[in-house]
């Protein structure tokens, strides 16, 4: 059950970026969810249900999205979305494969109620 | 009160994984090849391990972190053999670097030309942690059936090498060394596959060979001169 540590994981940076911003209510955590990254989704949605309460509020959302395996072609370039695990090029046939996207989970934004008015990016 | 949306675009874990690029740059840098090894329970990692340190001999310098739930029961069988710490993760289906340097530490943090990490028999939750390793390898046992790799694709995606192991059983078991190569091949078409019985000794050989050869090539980069990294 390693979703466990990837909530950890994702509530530590979420922390972090809430003290930068000076506080507030988190209200909703958005994360996509690669094919790759060996994530149940079931699994990871319960697990942060599990831990959300103890650091911020059992009223604090997970926005889930899956993101399909996105590879690049080292031949020729062309970029595709692999299906079934075949790590192949379907124009140019070689199955030398460059994964971009899809094998990672990742903290797209977190919306947090506050008193103050800065909008900001997290680097 | 207002709402704000931050926007961060960030890999979850991506403190993990620069703390492991900073420890396999550490321990490359001194000569020691990190290799993490990964199976299902029972695949042959510690037979592998003892037939691995026979064969090595004083030759070349190796320790071993041996992940299990419970229980020393690897690290009595390698410590006649090597340096070993257990590193026992209670309940935890995977091991994650802090332990790993953790048991570093118990060992002296002592400078091998290998340091093998076994970690827990799981084919699933250890694919997702970097622990610092320069080679990962997947074994897979004749036992276990030749259609595993579609089964669990990121482990086979994220191996530099397969090896399948109790290859004296292949007349009593029905398992194809080429099916199970084709189907990790359709994963990964750069997996190197090794084959060996460790308990008779055959391919053990040309195990050590490539590790020998993955040492060289993989610390190489340490020795270059800044700009042609």
């Amino acid at each position: 059950m390693h979703e466990r540590s990837l909530i950890r994981s994702l509530l530590r940076q979420v922390g972090q970026i809430v003290v930068a911003e000076g506080g507030g209510q988190v209200t909703e955590i958005r994360v996509q969810v690669g094919d790759l990254s060996g994530v149940e989704p079931l699994l990871f949605q319960m697990a942060f249900d599990d831990m959300v309460p103890a650091l911020f509020s059992s009223d604090c959302r997970l926005a889930l999205e899956m993101v399909p395996v996105t590879a690049v072609c080292s031949e020729c370039k062309h970029q595709f979305e692999i299906v079934d695990f075949q790590f192949r090029c379907p124009k140019c046939q070689t199955n030398l494969v460059q994964v971009i996207q899809g094998d990672e989970v990742k903290l797209i934004s977190v919306s947090i109620n506050s008193n103050n008015s800065i909008e900001g990016v997290a680097s | 009160m207002n709402q704000r949306t931050i926007v961060v675009q960030r890999d979850v874990q991506s403190d993990q994984k620069a703390d492991a690029a900073a420890e396999r740059e550490r321990l490359g840098r001194r000569g020691t090849l990190v290799v993490n090894l990964l199976s299902s329970p029972g695949a042959g990692k510690t037979t592998l391990l003892e037939a691995t340190a026979r064969h090595f001999a004083d030759r070349r310098s190796i320790a071993v972190l041996v992940g299990d739930l419970e229980t020393d029961r690897d690290a009595q069988r390698l410590s006649p053999l090597m340096p070993v710490a257990q590193l026992t993760t209670g309940g935890a289906c995977h091991l994650e670097l802090p332990l790993v340097q953790r048991g570093l530490k118990a060992l002296g943090d002592p400078e091998v030309d290998f340091l093998f990490i076994e970690n827990v028999g799981n084919l699933v939750c250890p694919a997702s942690h970097d622990l610092a390793e320069h080679l990962r390898i997947v074994l897979i046992s004749t036992t276990e059936g030749d259609d595993k790799p579609g089964k669990y694709p990121k482990m086979f995606r994220t191996s530099q090498a397969m090896v399948i192991t109790k290859l004296d059983l292949l007349p009593h078991v029905p398992f194809s060394v080429e099916a199970v190569t084709e189907d990790a091949h359709r994963i990964q078409p750069q997996l190197k596959v090794l084959t060996n019985c460790a308990l008779n000794g055959s391919g053990i050989e040309n195990w050590c060979n490539f590790l020998e050869e993955q040492h060289q090539q993989q610390l190489a980069i340490y020795h270059e001169p800044a700009g042609n990294r």
